[in-house]
């Protein structure tokens, strides 16, 4: 009965907080209008996507529910906290953390409106199309605004008043904006930059959304993506429901220092984990992995000039049939242990195993021939024949992308020939490959 | 407090710190129904602090707070269910409509007042719809009187009710916290104006230091202490000391540049003597006024240090 009344009065604070929102000027220019005015600015700047802002929207979005999140909820929990709305909460028969909980989900249908209007405009405006996984979208709208929102809580309890909660929100605001991967392009980003937006949500919050929108796999393979959302908004949410303050005369004390440097250690933790599993190695510009590689543009990568198999460049064996994959046993195993071959990243492993090939292809190895073979079949052996189509692509697409190894003397591959050398021999072994796969190439 | 009411809040031995700083240090009073009880004490006396360890907004240090029979700081949920409370920093959203806030306030009850009856009792009708901000200072306090009743409760708390109102605004307000008594329930407020005090409260406690250094009837307070009525009195030509300390009732005497203040145990004796003295030696009367001993006085007599002055401690 108890519990009933009270869900009563929450449903209501949910409600008048959405009504007195949709009532407030400021509200309505930063929750709606603000997102609009990025959508043109966006549109404006990345002029050469087909369709317009396709490949934009998972940053478009982010940078939304962002703005929302660590701007809009922390000033509206800071100015009702210092107009004492929450005191007179306060004397309510119901706990502060219901009435905060009420709070963050109208947040939650607020940043949601805004992110739909967002995705309506683009596609009447520009055409852009809808996310190709409504639902998935969803999925990944909801970690994004937990993540964000867990952060936004955080700053309302540091926050004295809403000029700090400025200051506070754009320590989070401009460096994921500049750095992580959210307003910049990450592709456009520095390596050093790139790193850095891996121990940051935005980089995260952006993979997970755009993937919704131009990659018909939608959230598979981005769990990491997902994990290091909730990992980094519930640190952050904890923290800020712990250091919550109803009180505008009450500051927050020295245990403020250890939740906040408990949220902290979230983003370290997820940057750490994402380098020990190759996630951050540098990506090239295109603003896109691996993944993203379209049917189309792998139907447009073309066979008919590749040297021939025992030809001076590229030389391949045929497939091995009994002796002759045993003699190469002891070496298929060792590259099977080789580390560059095993880095997180799977294109840019698939681009180290292929630079073996092209070393001793290079440097006239005398086993050059089947060495690319037991690359050949390690590939296919570790790759399911989908994703290995696409990292194939993906290699011959951005030749110049990525990190190639130009000497691997625990291989026995002693001499280090040119890097552009070795990066022309891997686009030709891709093709090589890809063609067989795709049939186009008898094997 | 009178034996046939009931008893409506009981706290014993409350203390509170913050830090090394004790705000209460032991405070106990009890509150019955149909009774005003008034904490009437400086700034920085203790009244506030008193008050949020009742309401729930503090926890105490030490002591006890029961209303209506329940232990308000282990159970501190349900004594909010039987409290009404108005309380000093706590505003609303500018854009909500008075219906609104007490809609929503009171959905959080088990026993809501109906809100058109509100409106109507608190006389916010012409305002119903209109949001907080375009509310005048009366009409803001008369909604936060409102949205303590919205729980129709027996135990309304306000702490410093008027302060910062107009004269037309406080008197209405007075007016209406009369009317609560008349509606038999608690109410237990905290003032630092003796004026406010002794118009209205039934009781006082007065707080000094975070302590309760007296507690009765406005009038028994007064009665009880040692202060005695002063008669001052300017005349064309100044008395001599002789002539004011021989005067019928007087006890003391002090002058003031001209004005002579005539401490005297019976003020009618004392003036007639006046007069007839006054006449007797040609000098004509130029000013008389008699001083009442006030809460002030008991105050001054049991702290030892004046009513602090200025616009927030102005007796």
């Amino acid at each position: 009965m108890s519990r009933a009344r009270v869900g009563r009065g929450l449903a209501r604070h949910f409600l008048l907080t959405l009504a007195l929102n949709f009532r407030s000027r400021q509200a309505i220019v930063y929750g709606y209008l603000v997102p609009v005015l990025f959508l043109l600015a966006f549109g404006g700047i990345f002029r050469g996507d087909t369709p317009l802002l396709q490949h934009e929207m998972g940053q478009l979005l982010t940078i939304s529910i962002l703005g929302g999140a660590c701007f809009g909820l922390p000033t509206a929990l800071v100015s009702e906290r210092e107009r004492g709305l929450w005191r007179r909460y306060r004397l309510l028969p119901a706990s502060m953390g219901s009435l905060l909980a009420s709070t963050l989900v109208a947040r939650l249908v607020l940043l949601a409106s805004a992110a739909l209007m967002q995705v309506a405009l683009a596609r009447i405006i520009y055409g852009t199309p809808f996310p190709l996984n409504p639902a998935q979208a969803l999925v990944a709208f909801l970690f994004v605004a937990f993540s964000f929102l867990g952060l936004g809580l955080l700053v309302a309890a540091l926050a004295d008043d809403v000029p700090a909660v400025q200051a506070l929100g754009q320590c989070l605001f401009l460096p994921m904006i500049m750095l992580g991967g959210v307003g910049v392009p990450l592709t456009v980003l520095p390596a050093w930059a790139q790193a850095i937006a891996g121990f940051m949500p935005g980089r995260y919050a952006v993979e997970a959304l755009q993937r919704c929108f131009s990659d018909s796999r939608g959230l598979q393979g981005a769990g990491f993506s997902l994990v290091a959302l909730a990992v980094i908004g519930a640190a952050a949410g904890i923290a800020g429901a712990r250091l919550f303050r109803w009180d505008a005369g009450r500051h927050t004390g020295r245990a403020a220092f250890a939740w906040v440097l408990a949220a902290l250690l979230a983003w370290a933790a997820v940057g750490v984990a994402a380098a020990m599993t190759g996630r951050l190695e540098p990506l090239g510009p295109g603003g896109e992995t691996f993944e993203s590689i379209t049917d189309e543009q792998i139907a447009r990568i073309s066979f008919d000039d590749l040297p021939g198999d025992n030809e001076f460049a590229t030389r391949l064996a045929p497939p091995f049939r009994g002796a002759d994959g045993e003699r190469m046993g002891g070496f298929a195993t060792a590259l099977r242990a080789w580390a560059p071959g095993r880095v997180g990243d799977p294109a840019q492993a698939a681009r180290n195993l292929l630079s073996v090939a092209s070393n001793a292809d290079v440097t006239a190895n005398y086993r050059e021939a089947e060495i690319a073979r037991v690359v050949f079949d390690l590939l296919r052996e570790r790759y399911k024949r989908e994703q290995l189509v696409r990292m194939l692509a993906w290699i011959i697409l951005n030749p110049d992308e990525g990190g190639v190894v130009a000497q691997a003397p625990e291989l026995g591959l002693q001499r280090r020939p040119p890097e552009p050398i070795i990066r022309d021999r891997n686009s030709l072994y891709a093709r090589k490959l890809l063609g067989r796969l795709l049939g186009k190439i008898p094997d | 407090m009178p034996e046939s009411r009931t008893e409506s809040v009981r706290v014993r031995g409350l203390t509170k710190r913050y830090g090394p700083v004790e705000a209460v240090r032991g405070v106990s009073f009890d509150v019955a129904e149909g009774e005003i009880f008034g904490l009437l004490g400086p700034n920085g006396a203790g009244k506030t602090s008193i008050l949020e360890c009742l309401l729930g907004l503090r926890r105490p240090d030490s002591g006890s707070v029961a209303i209506g029979g329940i232990d308000a700081v282990a159970l501190p949920r349900l004594a909010k269910e039987r409290v009404g409370a108005q309380v000093q920093l706590a505003s609303l959203q500018d854009r909500i409509t008075p219906r609104q806030a007490l809609g929503f306030f009171a959905s959080f009850y088990r026993e809501p007042a109906p809100v058109a009856g509100l409106i109507a009792r608190f006389g916010l009708s012409a305002k119903a719809d209109s949001p907080f901000e375009s509310l005048s200072g009366g009409q803001r306090q008369r909604l936060y009187l409102a949205l303590a009743f919205v729980n129709n409760p027996r135990l309304v708390v306000l702490d410093e009710p008027t302060a910062g109102l107009d004269p037309q605004a406080r008197r209405e307000l007075h007016r209406m916290i009369s009317g609560m008594r008349a509606d038999g329930l608690a109410v237990l407020m905290s003032t630092h104006d003796m004026e406010e005090a002794r118009a209205l409260c039934d009781r006082i406690g007065i707080l000094n230091e975070g302590r309760i250094v007296a507690a009765g009837s406005p009038s028994g307070l007064v009665s009880r202490s040692g202060a005695i009525p002063r008669v001052a009195v300017r005349a064309a030509r100044a008395m001599t000391r002789a002539q004011a300390s021989a005067l019928a009732g007087v006890v003391s005497s002090s002058a003031e540049g001209d004005t002579w203040m005539l401490g005297t145990a019976d003020v009618g004796a004392t003036i007639t003597a006046l007069m007839r003295q006054l006449e007797r030696d040609e000098n004509p009367l130029l000013d008389l006024q008699i001083h009442r001993p006030s809460l002030e006085d008991v105050f001054i007599e049991l702290t030892g240090r004046p009513w602090p002055a200025g616009p927030e401690g102005r007796p």
